[in-house]
């Protein structure tokens, strides 16, 4: 490796040094993060893909919207809502939807998974390399917590018109929200490839 | 700043992927990372002509997503049309005046500014214009943190189709405003990627 790190916003290159224990070291000239911890335990990123997954599993299984009107009860889950425009005729816009709430989610802790668990146990994931990369780009493309705010939007403009309440996947799908930054947060490129490093080579 | 040395002077390429610092990486033809094996790219290639032509694409198609409805109203009396500026009016007049205002941030003003931001980014990137590189920097990474919010008002749009559709009282349909919008949101994210933020760094050309 290099003895010299390039900042990956503006190009300028700085001397490598020791990765802070917490917070970051920043480019001097862009501000922009350039090392991060990389000594987290691989554990941790595990369990919370997991209860990610576990989840993600429930904010699908059960309703996320509950609408009482006229005396009939509607209700919609997770792929529902993808479901419901595709019915329409709007299967672009249904791709779209089903991609960012449920394909990119789903991709992002299962890739994390098959790429951690092996690393755990000190091997290597089949394919390592092509899965990272599946994994940085499918997770550009998740959009869980603006999925929340948009169903907090439908339900308060439903509230005028019938009587609705929120659904335990809603919660579930808060709670995803809430472990899927954890778990961006403490499965940094640079945190992947030092266990890599450590763990398997 | 012309004692600052750059990885391009140095010949190091930086992977954007794994952001692995790589040498010689202009030795072979096609060169890929070592470490995560993701094409390397001294700089995005055509990053100002693709990007430029993603946020064209946006700005047309910013006004249809506007104009035309995002979603219908039928019930048994009749059809009622709401673009996304009456939505937001819609939930201003029922009282949600925190709702309304986010749904009018995330969807008329978040487009518009992404649209902006990136063409005056675009702009003086290619003039390589020598000042201001920290603002412009840190506009272009508020364009790249409020980019998936606007996605928003899609999400709101498909809950209520799917739940709203009550037999003989009331359906909800999607309209092509929605399309034309989901399109803004997608293009202008793409362009966002497609946007090389180092060129805002790189010295003018001499001579």
């Amino acid at each position: 490796m290099p003895a010299v790190i390039v900042c990956p916003a503006c190009d300028l290159a700085h001397r490598r040094s020791e990765p802070p224990l917490r917070g970051r070291n920043e480019c001097v000239r862009c501000r922009a993060p350039l090392q991060g911890p990389d000594h987290r335990p691989v554990e941790t990123a595990i369990a919370l893909g997991l209860c990610a997954l576990v989840l993600l599993i429930l904010g699908n299984a059960y309703p996320l919207v509950v609408m009482h009107v006229n005396g009939a009860t509607r209700e919609t889950t997770l792929v529902g809502a993808a479901l419901g425009l595709y019915h329409q005729d709007c299967k672009a816009l249904a791709a779209l939807v089903f991609l960012t709430t449920v394909i990119a989610p789903l991709t992002q802790i299962i890739a994390l998974l098959y790429l951690l668990i092996p690393l755990w146990r000190r091997r290597r994931a089949r394919g390592q390399s092509a899965v990272f990369r599946l994994l940085v780009a499918v997770r550009r493309w998740s959009f869980m917590e603006v999925f929340m705010l948009g169903a907090i939007v439908a339900l308060v403009r439903l509230s005028n018109y019938a009587h609705v309440l929120p659904g335990i996947a809603l919660w579930s799908c808060a709670l995803l929200m809430i472990s899927l930054s954890a778990l961006t947060a403490v499965t940094s490129p640079e945190q992947f490839w030092a266990w890599v490093e450590r763990r398997a080579t | 700043m012309k004692g600052l040395i750059t990885g391009r002077r140095l010949g190091l390429t930086v992977c954007l992927e794994c952001r692995s610092t790589v040498s010689d990486a202009g030795a072979v033809s096609r060169p890929r990372c070592p470490r995560c094996f993701a094409p390397l790219h001294p700089r995005k290639p055509h990053s100002l002509g693709i990007t430029t032509a993603l946020i064209a694409a946006a700005a047309v198609l910013y006004v249809p997503a506007n104009l035309l409805p995002v979603m219908n109203t039928r019930t048994f009396f009749d059809n009622e049309p709401d673009t996304i500026m009456s939505g937001v009016l819609e939930l201003l007049q029922s009282g949600s005046w925190p709702i309304a205002l986010l749904v009018f941030i995330a969807s008329i003003v978040v487009p518009l500014l992404k649209i902006l931001a990136l063409a005056v980014l675009l702009y003086t990137a290619w003039r390589r214009e020598p000042r201001h590189q920290m603002q412009r920097t840190e506009l272009y990474r508020l364009v790249e943190f409020i980019g998936r919010w606007s996605m928003l008002d899609i999400y709101a749009i498909s809950l209520l189709a799917t739940l709203v559709q009550v037999q003989g009282f009331a359906n909800i349909i999607v309209g092509w405003g929605a399309l034309a919008f989901g399109a803004v949101v997608v293009l202008t994210m793409i362009a966002t990627r497609t946007f090389d933020e180092r060129l805002l760094w790189d010295a003018p050309a001499h001579g």
